[in-house]
């Protein structure tokens, strides 16, 4: 969908790239904050609700990441990589966390409360069109693995169960669950490989 | 002995004291850290192969206006329990703010032994010539001074110390009083949470 600039400054602030934005939460500037929200509340909603499964609870979840981000502001850590990779790696220790204290409480709620509507195709920036090519990448790969392979891996990241726990839960030996998401997670490692090297030219 | 374990580390998958050693592990590891890096882009690359959704409406709106600082507010801000993390001598209680109105304060509490942080983000400035003063409530009993008195910078925030005995307080209050603060809470608590 095309979004007029309301302002000037406004699109200004969407021609930059997210570390200069970042720059500018950092000195409370609530504008830059809604150019990185628009670019990241999707996917960090989309991946809240796939763990959680429950509409509200995957909001609680965005909208806590995005108000850490804002009281960060520059102070997100760089060392991780892109501000995308650090907004999902906050929704994905929030819902683990939520599923935690859940478990510790009532147990888990996964019904699906609220229908969605499903982007089919969303409009891309260049940097989005990498990361949407390495996940579908990522998810054919996926697709490949064995399935004792794919389910360790899912539970783990998208689940929030500890190896120990999967252990339990598919009557698995100590050690068996570990193995299998390491050969799983080398396995989807040398798909990306290939990925890179195909947009970067290489035959 | 640590290393092998970079899948189940990115995976999240590491029970906490196995984290923690892995952790530290990378300190020392090169080889570790370079196999971390590599699958964290396939972690990376996992978030993003989710079905995508567009974003339910109302809650972009509702992220926007919980980041401006506005006008003193009537309701209490209610911190309601995210996460708690129980260590063996100490209650660790993590709590952390819902939105109740159309300002955004937040607030984060941390229980240990016998005292608590209290992170507070986004709250106005009271009144001049007066103070913010934390209360301890027990079932029971009227709210306890904790002579933690504070106020905000110009951002909001304020990261205050309580000391004091914590066991069976039901929820940490925060009222604005005089300057010197009140024996009894003389306004409505801007701040509740509850700590277990």
């Amino acid at each position: 969908m095309f979004r007029a600039p309301f302002s000037f400054r406004a699109a200004q602030l969407r021609a930059l790239t997210d570390e200069a934005l970042m720059e500018r939460i950092d000195d409370a500037d609530a504008q830059a904050f809604e150019v990185i929200f628009d670019r990241h509340g999707g996917a960090a909603f989309s991946l809240a609700y796939r763990m959680c499964g429950r509409r509200s609870a995957a909001e609680d979840i965005v909208q806590e990441t995005f108000l850490s981000l804002w009281r960060r502001g520059g102070r997100y850590e760089r060392a991780r990589g892109s501000v995308r990779s650090w907004v999902l790696g906050a929704v994905q220790n929030k819902a683990i966390d939520s599923f935690r204290h859940q478990a510790a409480t009532a147990g888990r709620d996964v019904s699906d409360d609220q229908a969605l509507e499903e982007l089919a195709a969303p409009n891309l920036t260049d940097g989005e069109a990498d990361r949407r090519a390495e996940a579908s990448q990522i998810r054919a790969a996926l697709g490949h693995l064995p399935t004792d392979q794919r389910r360790v891996i899912e539970l783990a990241y998208f689940g929030g169960f500890t190896h120990v726990e999967i252990a339990d839960m598919l009557e698995l030996p100590a050690g068996t669950v570990k193995g299998r998401m390491r050969l799983g997670l080398i396995k989807l490692r040398l798909s990306l490989g290939d990925l890179r090297s195909a947009a970067g030219g290489v035959r | 002995m640590s290393c092998g374990d970079a899948a189940a580390y990115v995976l999240g998958a590491l029970e906490t004291g196995e984290a923690e050693r892995y952790r530290r592990h990378l300190d020392r590891c090169p080889a570790c850290r370079d196999e971390v890096a590599g699958m964290q882009r396939v972690t990376d690359a996992l978030s993003m192969a989710v079905p995508q959704y567009r974003l339910p409406s109302g809650l972009r709106r509702r992220t926007l206006r919980a980041i401006r600082p506005q006008s003193r507010r009537a309701t209490p801000v209610r911190v309601a329990i995210m996460a708690a993390a129980v260590a063996a001598s100490l209650i660790v209680a993590i709590t952390f703010a819902r939105m109740t109105g159309p300002a955004g304060p937040t607030a984060q509490v941390r229980i240990g032994g016998a005292r608590a942080e209290l992170t507070v983000r986004h709250l106005p400035s009271p009144a001049p010539g007066r103070v913010y003063e934390v209360w301890l409530e027990r079932p029971n009993a009227a709210p306890a001074p904790t002579g933690a008195l504070f106020r905000v910078n110009a951002a909001g925030a304020a990261d205050v110390t309580v000391r004091g005995e914590l066991r069976g307080v039901r929820e940490i209050l925060v009222t604005e009083e005089p300057a010197g603060g009140s024996r009894v809470p003389t306004s409505r608590p801007v701040i509740v949470a509850p700590t277990n």
